[in-house]
This record gives C-alpha cells, structure tokens and sequence, in this order.
C-alpha cells in the first residue's frame, strides 16, 4: 500500500512547493511523484495476494495492475497539463496535488476491502473532481459543471451510503470476506441485503455514468477543461470499475442469479443511450463524453457476465480506453487552443479539426489512432479490450447482449469517424500548431502503447 | 432480542402526534388571530430603527472562508475524545496515529496561514 | 521451394508503403515508380508461386506457421493466435488475378494529381491486406486482414473521390463494417467451440484455436460447446450451426454483394476514382466469394447444404435485380456497378449449387469478371479523364472522335455479355451447369439466372449503341475537341487484359486445372 502513502505525503510537498516563487518546478515534481508511485506500486508484484491496514486494503496484482493504470494515466494526464493550467489565474500547485489525492482515493477504490475504505475513497477522489471541475473559475460552464457534479454526486453518495448501512444491517459487517461468507452460508438472504446492493450498485453506477444514471456525465464533461474533463473519463472510471469489480466478483458472486439481470438491463441501456445520443453531437467533447458512456457500458457487459476473463478483460479494456481518450484529448486541446484564438464557440466542435491533416500529419494521425482504438478496430489496443469483454460475454452465454453490443459498436464507429472526416477530409484553415518536443512525446507514446498492444496483446494479457 | 416492527408502533404514534401538534396549532393560530394590517402598524414604533434597503446583503465571503475552516478544525476533536479516553489501551501505536492525524492538520494549518486566508485586510 | 513465399507475397508492399510515407513530399515521380515497382514485383511473386504450385494435391502448400499470440483465458485454457499462410486451388487464380488487376491499378492511378504520397502509400497498404485476406489461413488472421482493407479503401474513396465521396465512404465502410462484425460473433464462437488437438496434447490444457483446417474437422468441437456439430445447441429458437453460417453468409454477402445487401456499391462505384473502382470491384468484390468458398462452406457443410435452394434464390434475384438496374442507368459507372452485382450473382448460384461445375465455374466467374469489370471501369476512366463527365445520353457516335476505344469498349461488352470464346462466358456457362445439374436446386430458378445473360445482351448493347453508334454528338460541345482516342498508357493497361480475357475463354482448363483439385475435395463433405 505504498502508493497510497507515498501519494499523500509527496502531495503535501507538491502543494507546499507552490510557495515558491517560481512555478516552473512544479510539473517535472509531480511527474517525478508520479514516477516514483509508479514504481512503488509494483515492487510488490511477485508477492502473495495480502491484506493491509488492519483489513481494510487489499492488494494482488490485479489491484496492483489497475492502480498502474490509474498512475500511469495520471502521469501522462499531468504531462500534456504544460500550458493548461499555468496561466495567471490558475493555481497549479493546488491543481497538481488534488490530483495526486484523488489518485490516493482512487487507488482505496481499487484495494478496498471494507465498504467503509469505499466510500472515503469515493469520497476522496469525488471531492478532488469537484473542485477541479470548477477549476476555471472565470467559466460560467465550468461553474455549473462543478455545481451539478457536486449536487447530483452528493445524491449518489447519499444513496450508496444507504446501502452500505443496509449491508451492515443484513450481514453485521462491512467487511468483503465477512460479507461473501454470509451470502454463502444463508440460502436466502434477507431482503435487507438485496435492497442495500441494489442501493451501492446505484451509488457506483453514477459514478462511472451508467444509463439512467449519466445525465449528468455531458454537462459536467462539456463544462469541465479539458484536462479535467480527460481525467474524470479515465481514472474516476477506472476506479469505478475495479471497484464495482471487487464488489461484485469479491462478495456477491454467490447471488449472481439476483442481480445480474438488473445489470444486464442497466448494461443495455448504456450501450444504447451512449452511443446513440453521441451520433448526434456536434461538439467533439460532447460527443467524447457520450463515447464514455458506451464504452462504460462494455465494461459494465463484461461485469455483467462475470466470468474469471472478466478481470483482465476489464484491465485490459480499461487501459486500452484510457491510453486512447488521453491521446484524443491531447489533440483536442492543441486544437482547441489555437483556433480558441478565433472563436471560442467552435474550439471544441468536429469543425476544429477540419484540415488537420494537411497542416499538422503527426496530430492527425494520433487523432486517427486513437479514434479507431476508442471504435475498436483491429491492430489498435481497443479492438482487444473489445474482443475479451465481446469473449466474456459468449463464456456467459448472453447471446443477445453480445449481438446488442456489436450492434452498437457499429454506431460508434460512425461518430469517431466524424473526427477523423473532419481531420482528413474537409478543408480547414488551421495553420501549423506549435508542439513542444514533450507534449510530442507524450502522444507519440500513447500512440505507440495503442499500436504495440494492438498487435500483441498477450504481453499485457499474460501478466494479469 | 428480536422486535417486530409491530414493537414500533408507539415511536410512529409518537411522531404523528407530534407532527399533529405543530401544524395543528400553526393552522389554529393563524386562522383564530385577528388580522388588521395597515401602512402606519407596519412602521418601526417608538424604537427601532427606520428599514432600509434589502435584507439580503452581499456578505464578505472571508465570512464564510473562516467559518468553513472553524467546521474543518472544530470537527477534529471529535477524534480527540475517544482517543483521550482509550489512551492507555491504544499504547504507543495510537500516540502515533494521533501524531500523524495532528501533523497533517496541521500541515493544513500552515498552508492556510501561507494563503493568508486568516489576514482579514488584504 | 522457396521459404516464406507466400510471406513475401504478402508484406513487401507494405515496405513500399512505408518507404513512400517516408520520402519527402516533393518526389512525386518517385511514389508512382516506387509503387509500379512493388506491384510489378508481386506479379513475378505470384508467378513464382504459380510455378511452384502443384496441381496433383488438394491440400494448402507452401504453408507456413508461426506463433503469434497466445493469450490464457482462465477457465476456457489458452487461446493460440497464429500466423498461417498457404495457397490452394481456389485462392491461387485469386491471387493471381488480383496482383495483375493491383498492376494495372497502379497505371490507372497516374492520373491522380493530388496528395500522390498518401494516396500511393495506401494503395499499397490494399495491396498488402488483400493479398493476406487470400492467403491467410487462420481466421483471425483473415479478419484481421478483411477488416484492415477497410481502411485504406475509406481513405481511397474519402480523400480522392467525387463530389459525394464523403457519404459514399462512410456507406462503404459502415455496411462491410457490420458485416464483419457479424463474422466476429461467429468467429468468436467458434475459437471457443474450436480446441487444436494436437497442441492440447502438448500442453496439457485446451488450446483453441483460430486454425481454419481444424475448424472444418467436426471431431476438433468441444462436445457442449456452442458450434457443436451434433447441432443440438440452439439460440434464440434456432440451432446454433444454422444462426453461425447465415451471420457468415450475410458478412460475406454485403462484400459481395448480394441483393438486398448491395446498396453501398453504387455509391462507392460512382464517387470513387478510377482505379479505387478498379480495384473495388476487380478484387475486393472477389473476397465475398472466396470468404464463402474457404470459411462459410467448408465449416458449416451441414448448413449450407440445407439452405442450398434459399442461397441460390438469393443468386438468381442478384442477377435479375442487378440486370434490370443496370439497364435502368443513365450513370456509365452505375450501370457497370449493377452489372458487376448480377454478374457476382452467378457466383452465388454456382456456390450454392454444391456440384464440382458450379464451384469450379464460380472461382472461374470470379476471376473472369475481375478481369472484365476492372476493363470496364477503366474504359469509364478514359472518357471520364477526357470530358470529366460519364452519362450514357450525354454522347452519340463517339466512334468517329475515338476509334480504337470503340473497338476496345466493343470487345469488353461482348465479352462481359458472356460472347463465347471470352472468359464471361465460360464462368457464365459452367455456373448455370451446376445450378441445372444440382439435385437441391429446381430447374426453373437456374432457367430463371439465365435470364441474367440476356438482360446483360440488352444493357451492354442498348449502351453501345447509345454511345458510340450514329452521328457525332455531346450534349456540351465543348467536350468534343478533348474527345482522342487512347494514348500509349491507356492501351498497355487495356490491350493486355482484353488478351487475358481472350486467352482464359480459348483456353478455359487451364484455370480449371487449378481449382479442380480443390473443389472435389470440398465437395467430398457434402456427401
């Protein structure tokens, strides 16, 4: 549990380092934090699976290899922040350290072994995108974006509160093992226990923006800048899933009978509602945001099927998702910028990236990449994660879900090709964006980790 | 020992009548009382001052900084008790604990007074 | 024998591809010869293959195998991608067929005049993903080749097409996306019904695998799997076997493509230039056919044999539909487009009809109308490049402006048409053979296909006689000065193939010799 440690003391130092005069330090400091938490939460890898903290985190390499996802999003997330976040009226050193601890609560999210560490690690890492969410102060969206994301995530918290308490009042425990021992042991729990279920899968539904529960995931990702907007789609998603993962396959694999068919139904619902909404969007971020939606609604179908290829599914999935969402952000927000100079109204619509192609090959390429990784087309990481989420569902059997599923991934191609007809097809007077060498590298690099995946998944898949 | 929830019918009858009382009487109140308004009653009579303007003003937001703060360090000591009394069972371990918790509040503490949210005239 | 042949065959393209994005923008004369040098050297490749092909086996040669990717799946055991290639009977006349059509491509592709790099640069990368999808022989590895080919031909639509290019490319790429995704369920399916025996043995677990030979052996199925042969699984009401092979059937039909599934090819035919039309419909067209041929049969005999009668109505109404439509064009290009639907028509019936004449003339209709539809759409290209404008009223008696075209357009719509000693009508001939002779198809539907040939007599020589027949007119006047006859280019990439159409109707056994083989050996499953 050394990340979680490691990533609150090295926050406290980051925020203190904003006392000094000169901010330059700031970002390599929080790449070097990063790095070091990286490289933290694999020593342990070749260990036995253990229990921390008087029972209440849990490590084994299947929490280790999400919070390297979530650390190594977050360290790419924070690399392309040069520019971003360092204007006047920002603060970074704030920014850079509510990062680093909704990185602490996600990675709780991810161990948790006690419902109690769930909810402060939802906690934790909600209140970060709260405030960062709101980060652009002088943005009426960005302040309306934060609003509604606290209102409604307060709602949700409430609610899965709720259900733990139920939880607690049907097994007499917070504990997962305690609780998985109650559900084995009764043959028919009681109804106490079925509603408080119901109630945290709600409560952590919301949170990754699952149907009926996403309305607020357009407004707040819309509203939210961009990088912010980047770090909610990946790591709180991320984090969601693991957890409702360990939820699920930890405690309640026993009553699978009860709700998978909820789940399954949920799960349909964000197919249809992400990627049928997102067809008619005109802003890219928007439609980014709906995108994050369907794709909530594959993990959600490997979570449904539950079998033992869920987990790596789930891993690999996420990683293929977030490596692609970061890179299209990136570009995103090089384009947002430059042609923000000229209106700010179509900074973020498909219309930014027309001409793209002709002035700016490397950006339009990674936007390409990533776009046919985010629709799953074969050679990219997406067109994996799709296929072992599309194979978890054949093991289960839910035929219907799966032809759904395909169905929907077909609408989705059509709007991540709108980006890529934008970039290569239309005529646009975008000029030649200034990259600095980092920022480049950054992109070349997720573009790279899409393409190596693509061809070779087993080297990732191997390790979980 | 099992209740049944037939055991807490005399809680619900409680809250009933309670809840009866209170709009029962707001509604008896206000229906029995006599209403004469006029411009002249309505004046501030005697003492009292003349009413100007709106009574919602804008507030400093200081206020609320401050205020937000005194919850954030007030609640801490809801810690501190049950620490204080099991402080012999919890030994050396829960010293430290309580060192750790008291060193990041006031970590805390000190990036406020950095920020200078405490300097009132700035 | 030459180790990694086949590999060879199919990756040195993509060294041209790369070799050309990498090469400054201002060597255009570069790109063109780069490619024609990369396209050349497949049609020697292929030729070498040819040559080291045996005609004695019914099995794949030259094959080679690698481990790709080996991914362990829990419960379900290890799944073992690998990299197959090899070449039998019926994809080696594929393969040489489309190195020739990709060749004269490249030549057509000389009039393109802008972006030459990026436009090259794919070209080649087709190249590459066609020639993998023929040759592959473990089915992801085919996927992964069918669904990449989709890519650079969007591009090559989208980039370089006409004015409605945009919607013509996403059609395009949307429909044969759907249909792929449908071969992805079933491909799924049936990895997980699928293991490899010998390499269970091996490693002591249950190794599936993709392996298209092992797919087609019914003792490789797990007893309860899903794609069982006992076919007692059933979904959604019907058997599983069943659902797999007409999800099969429907992802090859839209490449195809079979009414009512053809609606994208129109579109993609008119807005796409010359040589991406070529290439679309002189090859890509084919991999319909030989996904049928190689996956959908062989896999699931059981099925196609039972719905026989159905495929082949599906085959008939392709041929009527696409005949009537083609004679209802004004668009030159649509017209051919709608041609090219009735002409895979026949394809079909001849799949469907499960006897050695049909299956033998399919493969050899397939290449004939490559052939054949590649002269075609070029023959548009050269008035298109001229006047910049195809429609059918719009000239009379172009014969005096351009005589030698006249000749050369005359002799393809007589050889399209199915005029004896041309490759159409054999291909033509042999197919409705199987579809008279198969005792699971009536008689009145192949009397019915024939039907085909003679609307193909009527819109070829109702728009012969339109264009180039009587006196000397354009719509726009205009156009008229621009009216030569071919230029030296224009008759080394149209002589050669009306001589190979020639040659392959003079000398059908030739290509029959080929397949032959093959063909009986698959048939033998329907036994």
């Amino acid at each position: 549990m050394l990340p979680i440690v490691l990533l609150s003391i090295l926050g406290l130092v980051v925020l203190f380092l904003g006392f000094q005069k000169s901010k330059n330090l700031l970002l390599p400091a929080t790449l070097l934090v990063l790095a070091i938490v990286l490289v933290a939460n694999f020593l342990h890898w070749n260990d036995m699976p253990s229990l921390y903290f008087k029972n209440m985190l849990f490590e084994n390499k299947f929490t280790m290899a999400f919070s390297g996802i979530v650390i190594f999003s977050a360290f790419l997330i924070v690399a392309l922040t040069r520019g971003f976040v360092d204007d006047e009226s920002a603060q970074p050193a704030e920014y850079y350290t509510l990062m680093l601890f909704s990185l602490v609560g996600a990675v709780m999210m991810i161990g948790f072994e006690n419902l109690i560490m769930l909810f402060v690690g939802i906690e934790i890492l909600s209140v970060s995108m709260f405030i960062l969410t709101g980060s652009d102060k002088k943005n009426l969206r960005s302040n309306e974006a934060a609003l509604k994301y606290f209102l409604m995530g307060a709602f949700a918290t409430g609610i899965m509160l709720f259900g733990m308490a139920l939880l607690y009042g049907a097994t007499g425990s917070f504990n997962l093992t305690a609780i998985k021992g109650y559900v084995m042991a009764n043959n028919a729990p009681s109804a106490m226990l079925y509603v408080g279920l119901l109630m945290l899968l709600i409560g952590m539904l919301f949170k990754v923006s699952a149907a009926p529960f996403h309305f607020w995931t357009p407004d707040v990702y819309d509203g939210a800048p961009t990088i912010f907007t980047t770090y909610m789609s990946t790591i709180v998603k991320t984090a969601g899933f693991a957890a409702i993962y360990r939820l699920l396959s930890g405690s309640f694999s026993g009553i699978y009978s009860f709700w998978w068919m909820t789940l399954a139904v949920i799960t349909v619902l964000t197919l249809l509602a992400g990627n049928i909404t997102a067809v008619y969007q005109t802003s890219f971020k928007r439609m980014m945001a709906y995108s994050s939606i369907s794709h909530a609604g594959y993990l959600l179908l490997s979570l449904t099927a539950l079998t033992n290829q869920s987990q790596s599914a789930i891993v690999f999935y996420s990683l293929a998702y977030s490596i692609a969402t970061i890179s299209a952000f990136g570009v995103l927000m090089l384009v947002a910028k430059e042609t923000g100079v000229h209106s700010y109204e179509n900074a973020e619509r498909f219309e930014a990236f027309n001409g793209l192609g002709k002035k700016n090959p490397l950006l339009a390429f990674v936007l390409t990449v990533s776009m046919l990784s985010l629709a799953g087309i074969p050679l990219t990481a997406g067109f994996w994660g799709k296929f072992f989420v599309f194979s978890s569902a054949a093991d289960r059997g839910l035929t219907w879900m799966l032809v759904i599923a395909i169905l929907m991934s077909t609408v989705g191609i059509y709007y991540y090709f709108k980006a890529i007809i934008a970039a290569y097809m239309r005529e646009g007077e975008l000029s030649a964006i200034k990259v600095s060498p980092f920022y480049r590298l950054i992109l070349i690099a997720t573009t790279i980790i899409t393409l190596v995946f693509g061809l070779m998944p087993d080297f990732l898949k191997g390790l979980v | 020992m099992n209740y049944l929830p037939s055991d807490y019918l005399p809680i619900l009858i409680q809250l009933g009548l309670a809840l009866a009382f209170i709009v029962g009487t707001m509604l008896v109140t206000h229906s029995i009382g006599p209403k004469r308004n006029s411009k002249l009653k309505d004046e501030a009579f005697e003492c009292g001052i003349e009413s100007q303007g709106d009574a919602r003003t804008p507030i400093s937001i200081k206020y609320f900084l401050v205020a937000i703060l005194f919850v954030l360090f007030d609640v801490e000591v809801i810690f501190m008790y049950p620490w204080a009394v099991n402080f012999i069972k919890l030994g050396s371990d829960g010293f430290i604990e309580m060192i750790l918790f008291m060193g990041l509040l006031l970590a805390g503490f000190y990036y406020i007074i950095r920020k200078g949210v405490l300097e009132w005239e700035k | 024998m030459i180790p990694h042949l086949l590999s060879f065959l199919t990756f040195h393209p993509l060294v041209g591809s790369v070799v050309i994005a990498l090469l400054p923008n201002s060597q255009k004369e570069a790109f063109k010869w780069i490619a024609v040098f990369f396209c050349a050297c497949q049609v020697v490749v292929s030729a070498v293959v040819y040559y080291f092909f045996s005609t004695q086996t019914a099995d794949f040669q030259m094959v080679e195998k690698a481990d790709w990717i080996t991914l362990s799946m829990g419960s379900l055991g290890t799944v073992s991608i690998d990299f197959i290639l090899g070449v039998d009977g019926i994809s080696l006349p594929l393969i040489m067929l489309s190195s020739v059509v990709m060749m004269v491509g490249v030549f057509s592709s000389f009039s393109i005049a802008k972006r030459e790099k990026a436009y090259y640069s794919l070209y080649l990368l087709l190249t590459t993903s066609i020639m993998g999808c023929f040759l592959a022989l473990d089915f992801f590895l085919f996927f992964l080749f069918f669904e990449f080919m989709l890519l650079p031909m969007y591009f090559l639509i989208g980039l370089w097409g006409g004015p409605r290019r945009e919607y013509a490319s996403i059609k395009f790429f949307l429909y044969t996306l759907v249909g792929s995704l449908l071969i992805l369920i079933v491909m799924i399916g049936l990895y997980i019904s699928v293991i490899d025996p010998y390499e269970s043995e091996l490693a002591k677990t249950m190794v599936h695998t993709f392996d298209l030979r092992l797919m087609t052996d019914g003792r490789n199925y797990l007893p309860d799997s899903i794609l069982t042969p006992s076919g007692e699984i059933t979904l959604l009401g019907v058997p599983s076997r069943m659902l797999a092979f007409w999800l099969l059937f429907i992802g090859f039909a839209i490449k195809l493509p079979i009414v009512p599934l053809h609606t994208w090819l129109p579109d993609a035919h008119v807005e796409a230039p010359t040589p991406v039309s070529v290439v679309l419909a002189g090859v890509l067209l084919k991999i319909g056919g030989y996904g049928l041929l190689r996956i959908a049969y062989p896999i699931f005999p059981d099925a196609a044999a039972e719905y026989a009668f159905t495929l082949a109505i599906l085959g008939v109404i392709s041929i009527v539909y696409g005949g009537f439509n083609a004679l209802a064009q004004n668009d030159l290009k649509k017209m051919i487009a709608y041609s090219s639907v009735s002409h895979m028509g026949f394809v079909v019936l001849g799949i469907a009809s499960l006897t050695a004449e049909g299956l033998n003339g399919a493969v050899y209709q397939m290449v004939s109308h490559g052939i054949l539809s590649s002269l075609l759409f070029l023959l548009v290209g050269v008035l298109y490049d001229r006047t910049h404008n195809r429609l059918i009223d719009n000239y009379r008696g172009l014969i005096s402006y351009m005589p030698l075209y006249t000749i050369i357009t005359g002799i393809t719509f007589f050889a399209s048409l199915g005029l004896p000693g041309f490759s159409g009508f054999i291909g033509e001939l042999f197919t409705l053979m199987g579809g008279f002779q198969s005792d699971r198809l009536p008689v009145w539907l192949t009397a019915l296909g024939t039907l085909g040939i003679i609307l193909a007599a009527a819109y070829f020589l109702w728009t012969f006689q339109r264009m180039f027949f009587g006196k000397p007119w354009a719509k726009n006047p205009t156009e008229l000065p621009f009216l030569s006859d071919l230029n030296r280019l224009e008759k080394w990439m149209l002589i050669p193939l009306v001589l190979m159409s020639f040659a392959l109707g003079i000398f059908p056994g030739w290509l029959f010799s080929l397949s032959d083989k093959t063909v009986s050996h698959l048939l033998k499953i329907f036994e």
